[in-house]
C-alpha cells in the first residue's frame, strides 16, 4: 500500500448534520435485544442521485424497570431517515427527514433491508423489529407507507437481518428474514460472566426461531412460502444474510450466520424449494468442526480469479471465518492463510464487508467490532463491551491481509459497541464510504479521504425485465492487461444493514477499460463498451451488446 | 492461577509475566503466559512464550502441541508441520498430532498425506470429532462421497470430542474454578453422560455455591423428576420460580413432572404459564397436546401440536402427533407429509414413525407405499433392536402380504 499523507477514513458524522444516537433503554436487567441492534440503510430513497441514510432505533422494553441512564440530548424516538443534500461542490450535509417521509416507527428496531419490491424504480423499506416488523412502500414522493399488513410480511418474532432476492426468477423482488431465538422480557433467563457479574445470555440459553421467507406475489402482497420451500428444515438463531449463486447454476441461493449453530446454505433448486447444503459445500463449520458465534456476513471475488471467498464475523476468541471457495463449488476454511485469524481473535464482529476502500483494485475489509458479553479487558472509559473498528488492507493475491486500522484514522482507535455498517459512496467522489451504527451509541460516517486519488468505475443497473434494481445481477469489469473484476448487485450482507445498490470497481491506475459486462438475473447477458472510468454509469438492460 | 480459571486473561498474564520475571527459570509461568496469550489471540506472542517455555523443558507435550496450535494460527505451516513431526517421532500414538499434522498438510496442498493423517488421528482416538470433519472434507473434495459421510456421521455423534491432553497443570487451573457455574456445566457434562446421580450432587454443589443459581434448580426439577424424587424436584421448582418467575423452562419440566404424576389438570396449568411467558415454546405447546389429546379433546391438540412444529419444524414427535390425529380424521394426504417430515434425523424413534407411515398408507388404500414403508420400519427396528415393535411391524406386514 502506499503511503497516504492523510488517514483514509475520517468521522464526519457530526460537522454533516448526521446527528444520530442509538439508545438500547438497557435497565440493568441484561435484556439481550438491548446489546444486539441496531441497523442501517445507505439508499437513494428519492432517486436525487446520492445515498440518504436510515438508522434504526431502540424503544423500551421494559416499561416498569428503571433506565440506567435517561436517552442522550438530542435523542429522538423512532427509527430515522437524514435526507443526503449533497452539493456540487462535493460538500455533504443531512438532514431528518423522518416525520415528511413517515418512516419513524417505534418499536425495538434491529435491522433494515433495502429493495424495491413492487419494480416501481423507488427502493422501499423492511425494518426488522424485536416484535412486529414493518414494511414501507416508498411512494416515490418523498414520502413512505406503512404496508405490512397489507403485503402479509409481518413477523413478531425477535427478527435480525433481512434480504431481498428473486428467489423464483419472475422478476420481482421475494423476501428473506432472519429470525434469532425465543427471548422474551418475562421470560428473561439473567445470566452472569465468567467471574459471576450479571450480564447478557448468550443464544444458548434460548431455543432458535425459523427463519421466514415470503415470495412476492407481484400485486403488492407476499406469500409465506417458509414451509411449502422447505427452508425452516434447518434453522438456527441467524443473524447475517447474503443472498448470491453459490453454485454456478444461475439460480440465487442464500447463505445464512448463525449464532453459535452452523452457518446455512440454501441452494435453490429452481422449483420453489431449496435444499440445505452448507456442509456438503464446506461453509457450515470453521475447519474444527465447531460452529461459531455467526454475525455478519460478506462475499465477493476478493483474488479477482472469478472465485469466491465468504467471510463470517464471529464471537471473541473465535476469530472470523474466510471460506474460500475453489472451482468445484467446494469452499474451504482459510482464515489463517489471509492473516485474518490473529488479528479478529480477540474481537466480537458485526457488520462487514469485501470493499476497496483505497481503489487499487483489491478488495479490503472493514469489521465493526463490539463484544456481547463481559470481556476479560476493560477499557478505560465507556461501555464493558467497547471495542474498536479495524480495517484490512489487501495486500494482492497470494499475500495477506495488512492490519492497518492504527494508519486508518483517530475514528478506529475509540472502542464502541459497533453493531451495523453500511457500505457505499456518500459522496460520490468514487471512494466507498462506512456508516457505522453503534449500539447506544452515536453513529459514525467514515468518509474515505484517499480513495479518489486511484481510479474507478460505480455502476448503477437499471433492469427493465427483471427487478428494476437488478438485485442478483453481476457485473464484470473487463481490464486490458490485467484480471477482470467482479462485483454483484446487492443491497444485502454485512449485519442489520443495507447497503448501496450500485455496484463499485476500483481500477487502479488504469485510466481504460475495456468494457462492462452484464450478467442479468433472467440469464441474460450484455455487453458495454466504450465505458468511462471515474464516474457512476447506468447501464441499462436491452441497451448493450447481447451475447 | 485464579485469574486464568476465572478467564481474566489480561490480568492473568500480567501476573504470570510478573511470576516469570521473578522466577525466570520456572517452567510453569512460561507455559501458562503462552497459554493465556493463546486465549486472547496472540499467537505470535504465544509461539515465543511456548518456544522460551520448551528450552526449559524440552519436549513437554503439552507445550508442543500448543506451540504447534498457535504456529497453525499464525500461520506457519511448515513451522507447525516439522513440530508436529517430531512430536511423532517420539509418540506415534498422540491422535492430537496426527490432527495437526493434517491441517498443515492440508493447507500446504498435500492432500493425500493429510488423508492419512486425519485417518490415523481417527483411528486412535476414534470420538476424534474434529478429525473425522477434516477427513470428510478431504474425501469430499475427491469425491469419495460415501466415505466422507461416514465420517461426518462418526462426527456428528463427536462434535466437541477430542482426545485428551495429559496437562496437569492445565487440569490445576479448571479445578480453581469453584464457581456455581462451573458446577452446573460438570452436572450437565454429567447428565449428558447419562450419570443421573453425579449430575445431582454437582447441581446441589452450585446451588452450595450460590442458592440464587436459578439455572441449578431448573435443572434439577427434571433431574429429581427423572430420578424418581418428585418431592424434591418440586422444591426446586418452587426455589425457582420465587428466583425469577418468568423462567419458561421452570414451569415446562415442572409440567412433565406432573404429567409424568399423570396430574393432567396441574400439568396443563404449568404448560399453559410456559406458553403466557414464551408463545414459541414449541416443546410446551407439543405436551400440552398431548395432554389435549389424552383428555380427548383432538381440536385442542391439533391446534397445539400444529403450533409446536411452526416454533420448531424441525420436530418429528410432535409431527408424528399431528399425524396420528388426521389419521383418526381420516385426513391422510396431510398425515402423510407430516410424517414424512418426521423422519430426519434417523433415530431411535424413527422405526416408530416409519410404522405409523406404513400403516397410514394402509388405511388410505395406497398398498403399495404401505408395504415399503412397513418393510423400511421392520428394517429400523431390527437396527435399532427394537424386537417388541419389530414383533408388530411384522404381524401387520405379513397381514398386508397375505390379503394381495
Amino acid at each position: 500500500m502506499r503511503a497516504h499523507a492523510s488517514p483514509a477514513f475520517r468521522d464526519v458524522a457530526t460537522e454533516v448534520g448526521l446527528n444520530f444516537q442509538h439508545f438500547n433503554f438497557a435497565t440493568g436487567r441484561h435484556y439481550m435485544p438491548e446489546i444486539m441492534g441496531a441497523g442501517v440503510a445507505l439508499l437513494d430513497y428519492d432517486n436525487d442521485g446520492d445515498l440518504d441514510i436510515y438508522l434504526v432505533q431502540g424503544s423500551r422494553l421494559d416499561h416498569g424497570g428503571k433506565l440506567l441512564s435517561p436517552p442522550p440530548s438530542g435523542w429522538k424516538p423512532g427509527s430515522r431517515l437524514f435526507k443526503n443534500l449533497l452539493a456540487e461542490t462535493g460538500e455533504l450535509r443531512f438532514v431528518d427527514v423522518t416525520e415528511k417521509a413517515g418512516v419513524g416507527h417505534i418499536g425495538y428496531g434491529m435491522g433494515v433491508a433495502a429493495g424495491d419490491y413492487d419494480n416501481d424504480g423507488f427502493l422501499d423499506l423492511y425494518v426488522t423489529n424485536f416484535g412486529h416488523n414493518v414494511l414501507y412502500h416508498n411512494n416515490g414522493d418523498g414520502t413512505f407507507t406503512d404496508v405490512t399488513r397489507q403485503a402479509g410480511v409481518d413477523d413478531t418474532h425477535w427478527s435480525t437481518s433481512a434480504a431481498w432476492v428473486d428467489v423464483d426468477g419472475d422478476g420481482w423482488l421475494d423476501l428473506f428474514v432472519c429470525n434469532y431465538v425465543d427471548f422474551t422480557v418475562e421470560g428473561n433467563r439473567g445470566c452472569s460472566s465468567a467471574a459471576g457479574e450479571p450480564d447478557y445470555c448468550t443464544p444458548k440459553m434460548y431455543h432458535a426461531v425459523p427463519s421466514r421467507l415470503f415470495r412476492n406475489l407481484r400485486n403488492g402482497k407476499f406469500e409465506d412460502i417458509t414451509e411449502a420451500s422447505r427452508i425452516n428444515s434447518s434453522y438456527g438463531p441467524a443473524l447475517g444474510v447474503l443472498c448470491a449463486d453459490f453454485n454456478g447454476d444461475g439460480l440465487t441461493d442464500i447463505y445464512v450466520a448463525n449464532d453459535t449453530s452452523a452457518n446455512l446454505l440454501w441452494l435453490n433448486q429452481g422449483d420453489g424449494t431449496f435444499r440445505e447444503s452448507a456442509l456438503d459445500m464446506g461453509v457450515a463449520y470453521s475447519m474444527d468442526g465447531l460452529a461459531k458465534a455467526g454475525m455478519g456476513v460478506t462475499l465477493a471475488d476478493v483474488e479477482n480469479n472469478g472465485g469466491l471467498v465468504l467471510l463470517v464475523t464471529n464471537l471473541t476468541g473465535e476469530g472470523v471465518t474466510v471460506f474460500r471457495g475453489d472451482a468445484h463449488g467446494q469452499f474451504d476454511d482459510a482464515t489463517a492463510d489471509f492473516g485474518l485469524l490473529q488479528p479478529t481473535f480477540g474481537y466480537t464482529g458485526f457488520g462487514t464487508q469485501w470493499f476497496d476502500y483505497d481503489n487499487d483494485g483489491w478488495l479490503d475489509l472493514f469489521i465493526a467490532n463490539g463484544g456481547v458479553t463481559l470481556g476479560s479487558a476493560s477499557p478505560a472509559r465507556g461501555s464493558r463491551y467497547a471495542q474498536p473498528k479495524q480495517l484490512f488492507h489487501n495486500e494482492g493475491r497470494g499475500r495477506q491481509f495488512r492490519h492497518v486500522s492504527p494508519e486508518a484514522g483517530s475514528v478506529f482507535q475509540i472502542a464502541e459497541v459497533s453493531r451495523a455498517a453500511a457500505f457505499g459512496d456518500i459522496d460520490n467522489d468514487g471512494a466507498i464510504d462506512i456508516v457505522v451504527a453503534n449500539n447506544n451509541g452515536p453513529v459514525r460516517l467514515l468518509r474515505n479521504q484517499i480513495g479518489q486519488r486511484r481510479h474507478w468505475l460505480t455502476v448503477k443497473l437499471e433492469a427493465e425485465k427483471v427487478n428494476r434494481f437488478a438485485i442478483g445481477a453481476r457485473v464484470t469489469v473487463i481490464r486490458r492487461g490485467n484480471d477482470a473484476l467482479v462485483g454483484r448487485v446487492h443491497t444485502d450482507s454485512s449485519y442489520l444493514s443495507a447497503n448501496d445498490v450500485r455496484v463499485h470497481f476500483g481500477l487502479g491506475d488504469q485510466t481504460e477499460i475495456e468494457a462492462v459486462q452484464v450478467s442479468w438475473p433472467d440469464g441474460s447477458k450484455e455487453r458495454f463498451e466504450s465505458v468511462k472510468c471515474d464516474r457512476i454509469v447506468t447501464l441499462r438492460q436491452g441497451s448493450g451488446k447481447l451475447l | 492461577m485464579t485469574l486464568h480459571a476465572y478467564q481474566q486473561y489480561d490480568a492473568a498474564e500480567r501476573a504470570y509475566t510478573r511470576a516469570h520475571s521473578l522466577d525466570p527459570q520456572n517452567f510453569d509461568w512460561l507455559y501458562l503466559l503462552g497459554a493465556v496469550q493463546m486465549a486472547q489471540g496472540a499467537f505470535d506472542r504465544a509461539v515465543k512464550t511456548l518456544q522460551s517455555a520448551l528450552q526449559i523443558r524440552p519436549g513437554d507435550l503439552a507445550a508442543e502441541v500448543r506451540l504447534a496450535e498457535s504456529l497453525t494460527a499464525v500461520p506457519d505451516w511448515n513451522g507447525a508441520a516439522a513440530l508436529y513431526c517430531r512430536i511423532l517421532d517420539d509418540r506415534r500414538e498422540c491422535p492430537k498430532a496426527w490432527y495437526g499434522l493434517g491441517r498443515a498438510q492440508t493447507a500446504k496442498g498435500d492432500h493425500a498425506a493429510a488423508i492419512e493423517s486425519y485417518g490415523k488421528a481417527c483411528e486412535l482416538f476414534p470420538a476424534y470429532g474434529a478429525a473425522h470433519f477434516a477427513l470428510a472434507a478431504e474425501l469430499r473434495r475427491l469425491g469419495r462421497k460415501p466415505e466422507a459421510e461416514r465420517h461426518i456421521a462418526a462426527y456428528a455423534k463427536n462434535v466437541t470430542s477430542e482426545p485428551p491432553l495429559d496437562d496437569p497443570l492445565f487440569q490445576r487451573i479448571h479445578e480453581l474454578n469453584l464457581s456455581s457455574q462451573a458446577h452446573l456445566q460438570r452436572g450437565a457434562e454429567l447428565e449428558k453422560a447419562g450419570l443421573l446421580d453425579e449430575a445431582i450432587r454437582e447441581h446441589e454443589a452450585a446451588l452450595a455455591n450460590d442458592p440464587g443459581n436459578v439455572q441449578a434448580h431448573v435443572n434439577l426439577i427434571s433431574l429429581y423428576g427423572r430420578a424418581g424424587d418428585p418431592g424434591k424436584a418440586k422444591q426446586h421448582f418452587e426455589a425457582a420460580t420465587r428466583l425469577n418467575p418468568g423462567r419458561s423452562d421452570a414451569w415446562y419440566n415442572y409440567g412433565v413432572l406432573l404429567y409424568m404424576q399423570k396430574h393432567f389438570d396441574e400439568a396443563e396449568k404449568a404448560y399453559l404459564r410456559a406458553l403466557q411467558i414464551n408463545p414459541d415454546y414449541a416443546e410446551a405447546h407439543n405436551n400440552l397436546g398431548a395432554i389435549y389429546e389424552q383428555l380427548g379433546r383432538p381440536a385442542d391438540a391439533e391446534k397445539e401440536f400444529r403450533a409446536a412444529i411452526n416454533d420448531r419444524p424441525d420436530y418429528p414427535l410432535a409431527r408424528f402427533y399431528l399425524g396420528r390425529i388426521l389419521v383418526n380424521e381420516q385426513k391422510y394426504d396431510e398425515a402423510i407429509q407430516q410424517l414424512q417430515r418426521a423422519l430426519t434425523p434417523d433415530d431411535d424413534k424413527t422405526p416408530v414413525y416409519l410404522y405409523a407411515l406404513g400403516a397410514t398408507y394402509a388405511r388410505a388404500g395406497d398398498r403399495a407405499h404401505a408395504l415399503e414403508y412397513l418393510q423400511r420400519a421392520h428394517d429400523a427396528a431390527s437396527r435399532y433392536g427394537q424386537s417388541q415393535l419389530l414383533a408388530s411391524i411384522d404381524r401387520d406386514l405379513k397381514a398386508l402380504q397375505s390379503a394381495e
